[in-house]
């Protein structure tokens, strides 16, 4: 598998086909002895942004710290979690649990659901 | 049955959805500056949109990928990340100077000016897109569209000289007026090429989830669909040509634009001209916000579609509630919408290699299309025509701004 043609940067999917970003970045783990090995997906702007400049990755760091949804930790999910690499990544997991539309959940509650009309975001 | 239906609703809403405030102004500006001189502009134009159409959808049907997802995949974020900025920056000017368009509708219709109508206009916008689906802005929209068949029937009236008329679709050098003409050029390709065309398509195919049965419909639909658009912007130069030129009128305002269907149709031209203007900009409002949201969406892996409750895909309705309440800020600062029209058109021209280079890499790529992949001749069509408007915008928007 070609990790930057065919896994970086591809859409994600949850356990229920929903959308949960991008493949944002890649952790590879170094042993002494072992061979590397990928171990987890990135998910979220502040691994985004360092792609771009450190700079805006601090300045958008700031922004979020004042505004949005709190969570300190970038999301990480573990390789283990990969069901299919085709044309989207397939993970075994819930988004809603990941912390990867934690923003989309924010906003849902926190804008959207509050002009009438907007619906809301936990009826199925 | 079915299939002959989909391809008259989707020729219908093209030709519907193809006029906006950038067609009609620069066309009416050629006309009335230069006469049927600039007819080859719009055809050229139109010819590259015909294949670049193609491609959206054909790309959309066979790879199930929207044109903007295999940007990110492909080029990475970094370089996206450029293409996002670039493209949206030049789709917001669009964006204002299509709800300037509705606003300067509604300004010689009621007499009251187009700032008192920018938080309305845009209010029932964004009203449309939060409460409106998918179906309803692609196909009841642009069926209002049809209005825009006025201008052709204006042309008509007006008898124009064909042999004449058929010569201007040949390029020529103009003696005089070398920067006026070439920018005036310029803008006709910008406002025949838009970029925000192609992926609002490309996202309607994949929300109207077509597959590779559906690349024929898509060819016939593209044809048609664009060449009959391309005839009611000529149709616009055309009436220009005849009922502004010969009274030395140009266009640098609205309500001179007005005049040029009162000469063929005395009575009604002047409403029907509003009204034209009105439905065609509202519906390339329309569409430019949704294209500027499926920009962002599928850029980042949103949940995206149209016909969603707006809190089931928040960040996307986040995105055009932000977009057109911005929109009517320069508007409400009186900003002549006539200008921000030339000036984006002139911008999107510039900007085409930006949007359509990459794209063209997609569309010869194995991995995305298979054997569906670009043949030599839309490589060939597209890429020169890119050129063209590239070299033009390079030296003649300098000369314009220097020229005043």
């Amino acid at each position: 598998m070609d990790l930057v043609r065919d896994v970086l940067d591809k859409k994600l999917m949850d356990r229920e086909d929903c959308e949960m970003g991008r493949v944002d970045g890649l952790v590879m783990r170094i042993g002494e002895n072992s061979q590397p090995r990928i171990t987890h997906i990135e998910i979220g702007g502040k691994t985004l942004w360092m792609r771009l400049h450190p700079g805006i990755a601090k300045l958008a760091a700031t922004l979020a710290r004042t505004w949005g949804p709190k969570r300190a930790a970038t999301v990480r999910i573990p390789w283990s979690h990969v069901v299919t690499a085709g044309k989207e990544i397939k993970l075994d997991v819930e988004a809603r649990e990941t912390g990867a539309i934690d923003w989309e959940i924010w906003i849902a509650r926190h804008i959207i659901e509050r002009i009438p009309g907007g619906g809301h975001e936990e009826e199925e | 049955m079915k299939k002959f239906l989909q391809i008259a609703l989707g020729i219908v809403t093209s030709v519907g959805g193809f006029l906006e405030i950038g067609s009609v102004t620069t066309a009416a500006q050629a006309g009335a500056s230069f006469g049927y001189k600039l007819l080859w502009a719009i055809l050229i134009g139109t010819i590259c949109l015909i294949f670049l159409v193609e491609m959206s959808g054909r790309f959309s049907a066979v790879s199930k990928h929207t044109i903007v997802d295999a940007m990110r995949e492909r080029f990475g974020f970094p370089f996206f990340s450029i293409v996002l900025f670039g493209m949206v920056l030049v789709a917001f000017m669009v964006l204002v100077a299509e709800l300037g368009g509705i606003g300067l509708s509604l300004q010689i219709l009621t007499g009251i000016g187009f700032p008192w109508w920018a938080i309305p206009v845009s209010f029932v916008v964004w009203l449309l897109m939060w409460k409106g689906t998918f179906g309803l802005i692609e196909n009841g929209v642009s069926l209002l569209g049809l209005v825009t068949i006025c201008f052709v029937v204006a042309a008509v009236k007006l008898h124009p000289d064909w042999h004449h008329a058929a010569r201007g679709l040949l390029p020529a050098l103009e003696g005089d007026q070398k920067a006026k003409y070439g920018f005036v050029a310029v803008s006709i390709l910008g406002a025949s090429i838009s970029p925000y065309l192609m992926y609002f398509y490309s996202s309607g195919a994949i929300e109207d989830e077509w597959d590779v049965s559906y690349i024929p419909i898509n060819r016939v639909i593209a044809f048609f669909g664009m060449s009959f658009g391309g005839v009611l912007s000529m149709a616009v130069l055309v009436t220009s040509a005849l009922a502004l030129q010969p009274n030395g009128i140009d266009i640098d305002k609205f309500d001179q634009a007005a005049l040029l269907m009162t000469t063929a149709l005395p009575r009604w031209g002047f409403y029907l001209f509003a009204v034209s203007m009105l439905i065609a900009c509202l519906g390339a409002a329309l569409e430019i916000s949704l294209a500027i949201s499926y920009f962002f969406a599928q850029g980042f892996g949103w949940n995206w579609s149209e016909s969603l409750t707006p809190s089931k895909d928040a960040r996307f309705c986040l995105t055009y509630t932000i977009i057109i309440l911005l929109a009517a800020v320069p508007l409400l600062l009186h900003i002549d919408p006539i200008k921000v029209t030339m000036i984006s058109m002139a911008l999107t021209a510039a900007t085409l290699p930006l949007a359509i280079i990459p794209f063209l890499f997609l569309m010869n790529d194995p991995i995305y299309l298979g054997e569906h992949r670009n043949g030599w001749i839309s490589n060939s069509v597209v890429g020169i025509v890119i050129l063209i408007s590239f070299v033009l915008a390079v030296i003649s928007i300098p000369l314009q701004i220097i020229g005043g």
